[in-house]
């Protein structure tokens, strides 16, 4: 009789000990006793929405320790709203903590997403486009790659398989805050996504998936889908320069004809006229 | 005085505390209103971005929640239901309580994420975050967190929305 109220209440608690009353104790615990069993399916665990963010967010400190970030309240407003407008419809409208555009002061012509949702787009891309809804299909584009997670895809599949190996050794010692070897391998996390985004930039498969989502979710919030082929052609007319987003493309032409291509299936927007109109209001 | 014989075993004490950790600990909630924390939020017919939205949610907009299912949760919301993901909702508190009726009834929705609460399975947190901004003074956090200070609310992008001649 005893044995059965025992199991009874093994089994009235299972529930508290999966879900967990503050989670964190049950979970190191169980987390602890089954640490090597563990690892195996530990290192097949994708990157979770919140860690994509907090990757994004030091990216993004990263770039800007490289950048400054451009003081217009306005503009800057203005670039959140044009990129509010596209990825609301986006495959990907609302990652961890949303989308956030920023406007970074140098006149290189280039834009960056980091992971988990910040963008920015430089002053000299900015000046570049002509009309808004090209700077909608920039940040289209960039919105792109943070719904394809291109950016958080760039760490290494050895480095990610480490840092969930040693997040796990750290369960039993969580209250004693990170581990060196934990904000280490964020740190070469942060370099992987770093030297993707900035230095060298996304594969050519990336870069046509990101601009044929760029097609699609300008069509979907109403912009001219042929802006992404006229912002494509001026770059390809400037293909000789160096550095800036050149860097960071692979070679334009090429993505150009794909653009193109798809472009012609849709329908050009109308009503362009009072975008032009409060695009050119801004002061670039 | 002698106390009944249940009183002096272990066991039963034991099952008394755990009936108590069982009915007030975190159980999904059912019926449950939750405060949209997220802006740009709309409502959608079936449990993904692909249908036409209802309609928007703002923030700050409470919902009641009917139904979980993955990463969304099915809504009323001004007697429309439809469907809203789970990043539009604050993240749960730790150690935070849920209603009783969740409990009886078996409720759908699981407040509690484990991806969340679970530090221990976590690799990159904010305390992780904190370390590395330490380690590296140089890096603009500060800067990072204007940048997400600056928030388009619904109202206003809808203005935005109406007066480019966009889809709604």
């Amino acid at each position: 009789m005893r044995r059965h109220l025992i199991w009874l209440l093994l089994a009235m608690l299972a529930p508290n000990l999966v879900v967990g009353c503050a989670g964190v104790d049950y979970v190191s615990v169980a987390h602890s006793g089954l640490k090597v069993a563990g690892k195996a399916v530990e290192a097949s665990r994708p990157i979770s929405d919140s860690e994509e963010y907090y990757v994004g967010r030091a990216v993004a400190a990263r770039v800007l320790s490289t950048y400054p970030l451009y003081q217009d309240t306005q503009l800057t407003l203005y670039v959140n709203e044009v990129g509010q407008a596209v990825a609301r419809k986006s495959s990907r409208p609302n990652p961890y903590r949303g989308y956030h555009f920023a406007v970074l002061d140098t006149t290189e012509i280039n834009a960056f997403a980091c992971p988990g949702g910040i963008i920015f787009i430089t002053r000299g891309l900015l000046q570049t486009c002509a009309n808004e809804d090209e700077l909608a299909a920039v940040l289209a584009h960039e919105v792109g790659h943070v719904a394809n997670k291109d950016g958080i895809n760039s760490i290494s599949k050895a480095r990610w398989t480490e840092v969930l190996t040693t997040a796990g050794t750290e369960a039993a010692k969580q209250f004693a805050g990170p581990a060196g070897s934990l904000v280490t391998l964020f740190e070469g996390s942060i370099d992987d996504v770093f030297k993707t985004i900035v230095v060298n930039g996304y594969s050519r498969s990336a870069e046509a998936a990101a601009d044929q989502d760029a097609v699609n979710t300008l069509s979907r919030a109403g912009y001219d889908p042929g802006a992404m082929a006229a912002l494509l052609t001026k770059m390809a007319a400037m293909d000789k320069g160096s550095g800036g987003i050149f860097k960071t493309h692979p070679p334009t032409s090429e993505r150009l004809a794909k653009v193109k291509a798809q472009v012609t299936e849709g329908p050009p927007s109308k009503e362009m006229a009072p975008r032009t109109k409060r695009f050119q209001s801004q002061k670039l | 005085m002698r106390h009944p014989a249940f009183v002096r075993k272990p066991v039963w004490w034991l099952m008394v505390l755990g009936l108590a950790v069982w009915l007030l600990g975190p159980a999904p909630g059912w019926g449950e209103t939750l405060k949209v924390a997220q802006p740009n939020q709309s409502l959608y017919p079936s449990a993904d971005y692909a249908g036409t939205p209802i309609g928007p949610v703002p923030m700050g907009a409470e919902v009641n929640v009917v139904q979980q299912a993955g990463e969304w949760y099915k809504v009323e919301y001004q007697g429309k239901t439809g469907w809203l993901p789970r990043q539009a909702f604050p993240q749960p508190q730790t150690g935070s309580k849920f209603p009783l009726g969740g409990i009886l009834f078996g409720g759908p929705v699981k407040e509690t994420k484990s991806d969340e609460v679970a530090l221990a399975g976590k690799g990159f947190t904010p305390e992780v975050e904190s370390a590395y901004s330490q380690k590296h003074p140089e890096m603009q956090f500060a800067q990072v967190d204007r940048v997400e200070a600056t928030r388009v609310d619904d109202a206003q992008l809808q203005v935005f929305i109406k007066e480019g001649g966009l889809k709604p």
